[in-house]
């Protein structure tokens, strides 16, 4: 039997991240991962740094906009954050911040840009509002159908098969423990803390730990139900599309305020085309949805979000698409990230639900602060308290 | 040209066995289109030149004649769509049957079909060694289909090197193109062959004009000035903006201005793979297709033949193509099965023999003697993403599986989403006992200009 201060389930960015953070400050670490590091979203995400209010937040109404608008600080943290992760990490990260334009082609679009400006600003987002003209100045290659963006030059983009693996690669420099290939099983309570049983292969192994970090992203819900705990976390199957490699095209983040779409230009010259387009998860044995599984690509995704992208962007209509892939992310209930202790279960935390590679770094850093019990109130909004209610009857901490 | 948006069957592959398929069903099912990358059917064996083209005795010879007797008769049959010139970019269940969505080069049609038979052929395998990125290396398949069918030998002086004694007939080929062959190297001794056979011999005696053909070549490429070395594998393309010289492991270095590797085939696998149909692993990577007697695949309405089941040439791939096509008569309730049975045993002898000289030939070219060379560190082994050997063996030593490698590396990220590269991974972690499926199959089977798919 092992014994650690903090056992961190799950091997993708924010879970590296954290085992790093918290290895740094001394604490004593295992990070188990069921298959490979990176293997999830983590990796397989197209690297946005997106700053400004989400398109996703829009969409929904006027009081998950108010709500959004508070991710705001949490977002200026993050830009700091990218802003030292080279140095820190190495320059194989691939970090580009050369600016984010969010566009619009209607009166309608053009309306929740100011909109989404103004609460930007009041969050203290440097964000602008500039004509059509003025964006194709900035970045040429978008189409005179463009009447307007929305402007935030922090944002760019990072390379996100590198990211997780240099966070990993300093956390065992730092002295965690990294376990990859060993799944937790089960879980219980023990006087000062939780015994996670791991299978590895075959073999079967027990870890005690003071303070478990569930950071599983889509499979965060099923960890939680081995501390018999509701984690609204919902996978969700995600489009992504890359073309050929093309000569410098598109120096920013390219997204869309009133259609779905996320476009830049990666290190190599590839163009990345996604935004959120869905595609058809598998079931698993017992008919839930099995995000282990890879998704069905769905051709009308396939055709719209390539569609919008020509759209804003012409010339990306001359480059050979050479591969689409689909990828499990989660989203929570009320879309925010779910990161911080679970009420109900002393001493389990969680960090999931979405965004994670723009805020990742961030959660991190102030997740590893708060299981370190320092003082820590910066992921309030976060917290899991907003859902106890779906715990009430649940949890472990009776035990 | 007749393009329907639904299909009784759709053949992805004009080549043996897709033309048997359809010869097989002798127009009796009322909607079937052929599909291939070429504007003609032939498949690789059979690459026919452009129609602008006049070409005299081409492809003669007795190994051609059977084959383009079934391609005369293929190409009367009046109940076909042809569908050259197209690329299949996806095969995917919808329904109780499949959309196959199909690019021309300008746009992308999305069609449905109840039944699919995949018999897409194979292509050389990637054998990566210093300088195999250089303009003028290619492999012997890309030689034979510039000389086939555009009439042309890519260089003036092609030096050959491999395992695989097509090469003898490549050679040929290029010299009565009027090309030059300055040295032709097989990797492996002339004794370990003649072992090969000798362990073999009703397979030999049963295929005694065939392997005579091969002597005969040989000796007529002797006499031409050709120089064919045993036990002599290539270690290094020389040059500096192309190829300029080949040089053996024996010292020698042959001048030349392309030099074309042929140490074997591996079958196209990508939409077997992306279709989730059940595969086996060849034994230097490479997929093969899992079928019944019938050459059923294992998804319902979906029929595999030719190399897509395994590199065994021609022969096999037409009697397997007739399989199919029996198989799916019968299935459509067209034929009796007795009738099918009777139909089948010609085919299934003709399949059965020509696999026992696939063996000896697979014996006889085992190309091991090269693969087992290690590299030099700095060699290219993914040349879309210029991904060197000594990086993805890093990599190997780290991580479990060749989706890891390929994220944490590059390898297999490009154009050819792992065609030329894969199977090369999949030794290296071989050769590290663990135990690798293969990268993921994505969307599409070839790249595609994104102002198709949005048209």
């Amino acid at each position: 039997m092992r014994s650690v201060d903090v056992l961190v389930i799950g091997g993708g960015l924010v879970g590296c991240a954290t085992a790093c953070r918290l290895a740094g400050a001394g604490a004593s670490v295992e990070l188990i991962e069921a298959s490979y590091l990176n293997a999830g979203a983590s990796g397989a995400n197209a690297g946005s740094l997106h700053f400004q209010i989400e398109r996703r937040f829009l969409e929904n109404g006027d009081a998950l906009a108010d709500q959004a608008a508070q991710i705001l600080s949490l977002n200026r943290l993050a830009i700091d954050e990218w802003r030292g992760l080279e140095a820190e990490l190495g320059d194989s990260l691939h970090v580009h911040m050369r600016g984010g334009l969010m566009v619009a082609q209607t009166p309608q679009e053009l309306a929740l840009l100011e909109a989404k400006v103004a609460r930007e600003t009041a969050g203290g987002l440097p964000s602008r509002l500039i004509d059509g003209e003025e964006a194709r100045a900035i970045a040429p290659v978008l189409s005179p159908s463009i009447v307007a963006a929305s402007y935030l030059e922090s944002e760019g983009h990072a390379d996100p098969k590198a990211l997780t693996l240099a966070f990993a690669a300093e956390a065992e420099r730092q002295g965690a423990r990294l376990s990859l290939g060993a799944r937790a099983v089960a879980a219980r309570r023990v006087h000062d803390g939780y015994e996670i049983t791991v299978e590895t292969g075959r073999t079967r192994s027990s870890i005690r730990a003071s303070k478990v970090l569930i950071a599983a992203g889509a499979w965060s819900g099923r960890m939680g139900e081995l501390f018999n705990l509701h984690l609204p976390i919902f996978p969700v199957a995600l489009l992504m599309n890359v073309t050929e490699r093309a000569p410098p095209l598109i120096d920013q983040l390219i997204q869309h305020v009133g259609r779905r779409l996320s476009m830049k230009q990666a290190y190599a010259g590839n163009i990345l085309i996604g935004g959120g387009w869905p595609s058809r998860m598998r079931l698993d044995a017992s008919g839930r949805f099995d995000p282990g599984q890879q998704a069905d690509l769905i051709e009308t995704s396939l055709r719209g979000n390539l569609a919008v992208a020509v759209d804003v962007a012409p010339q990306v209509a001359q480059l050979n698409l050479i591969r689409s892939w689909t990828a499990v992310t989660a989203v929570t209930a009320d879309q925010l990230p779910l990161v911080g202790e679970v009420p109900q279960a002393p001493g389990v935390y969680v960090a999931a639900g979405g965004s994670a590679f723009t805020l990742g770094p961030t959660f991190a850093r102030l997740l590893a602060r708060q299981i370190l019990d320092e003082p820590e109130d910066r992921l309030r909004l976060f917290s899991p308290a907003r859902f106890s209610h779906l715990n009430s009857f649940m949890g472990m901490a009776g035990a | 040209m007749n393009v329907r948006e639904d299909y009784d069957l759709i053949v992805v592959g004009g080549g043996p066995a897709g033309q048997a398929a359809c010869l097989a069903l002798q127009d009796r099912l009322a909607r079937v289109a052929v599909i291939d990358e070429q504007s003609r059917p032939g498949g690789q064996i059979l690459r026919q030149p452009p129609r602008a083209f006049t070409v005299s005795n081409w492809q003669a010879g007795g190994t051609y004649r059977k084959l383009k007797a079934q391609l005369r008769a293929f190409e009367t049959l009046s109940g076909v769509d042809w569908l050259g010139g197209r690329s299949v970019l996806d095969v995917r269940a919808e329904g109780d049957g499949w959309r196959v969505l199909v690019s021309d080069g300008a746009q992308v049609a999305s069609l449905r079909t109840r039944r699919v038979l995949i018999a897409a052929g194979c292509y050389d395998m990637t054998t990566p060694l210093p300088g195999w990125t250089l303009p003028g290396v290619m492999s012997a398949g890309a030689v034979q289909a510039f000389v086939k069918s555009q009439r042309l030998t890519p260089g003036r002086r092609i030096a050959l090197a491999g395992s695989h004694p097509l090469q003898l007939l490549v050679a040929e080929q290029i010299i009565e193109a009027g090309g030059e062959v300055p040295a032709l190297a097989f990797a492996q001794s002339l004794q370990s062959a003649l072992v090969q056979a000798a362990r073999r011999p009703m397979t030999v005696l049963a295929h005694a004009p065939q392997l005579l053909k091969v002597l005969l070549g040989g000796l007529r490429l002797t006499a031409s000035g050709c120089r064919i070395r045993f036990g002599d594998r290539p270690v290094e393309v020389v040059g500096e903006e192309q190829v300029q010289a080949l040089r053996l492991a024996s010292g020698a270095q042959i001048d030349c201005d392309a030099v074309a590797l042929c140490f074997g085939f591996l079958p196209q696998s990508d939409l077997v793979r992306g279709m989730g149909l059940n595969v086996l692993q060849g034994r230097f990577g490479g997929w093969t297709a899992v079928h019944d007697p019938w050459m059923r695949s294992s998804r319902p309405g979906v029929y595999v033949a030719g190399e897509t089941t395994g590199v065994k040439g021609a022969e096999a791939a037409g009697a397997e193509g007739a399989l199919a096509g029996l198989a799916i008569a019968l299935d459509e309730g067209l034929i009796t099965s007795v009738e099918a049975e009777r139909r089948a045993r010609g085919p299934r002898r003709r399949r059965g023999r020509a696999i026992r000289f696939a063996e000896l030939l697979d014996a006889i070219a085992d190309p091991s003697v090269f693969l087992s060379q290690a590299q030099p560190a700095d060699t290219i082994l993914c040349r879309c993403e210029d991904v060197t050997q000594g990086a993805v063996d890093a990599a190997v030593a780290t991580v479990e599986t060749p989706n890891a490698v390929k994220l944490s590396t590059r390898c297999g990220m490009g154009p050819c989403q792992g065609r030329n590269c894969e199977h090369l991974l999949l030794q290296r972690m071989n050769s590290v006992e663990k135990a690798p499926q293969g990268f993921r199959a994505r969307f599409p089977a070839r790249p595609v200009r994104i102002g198709d798919l949005t048209a």
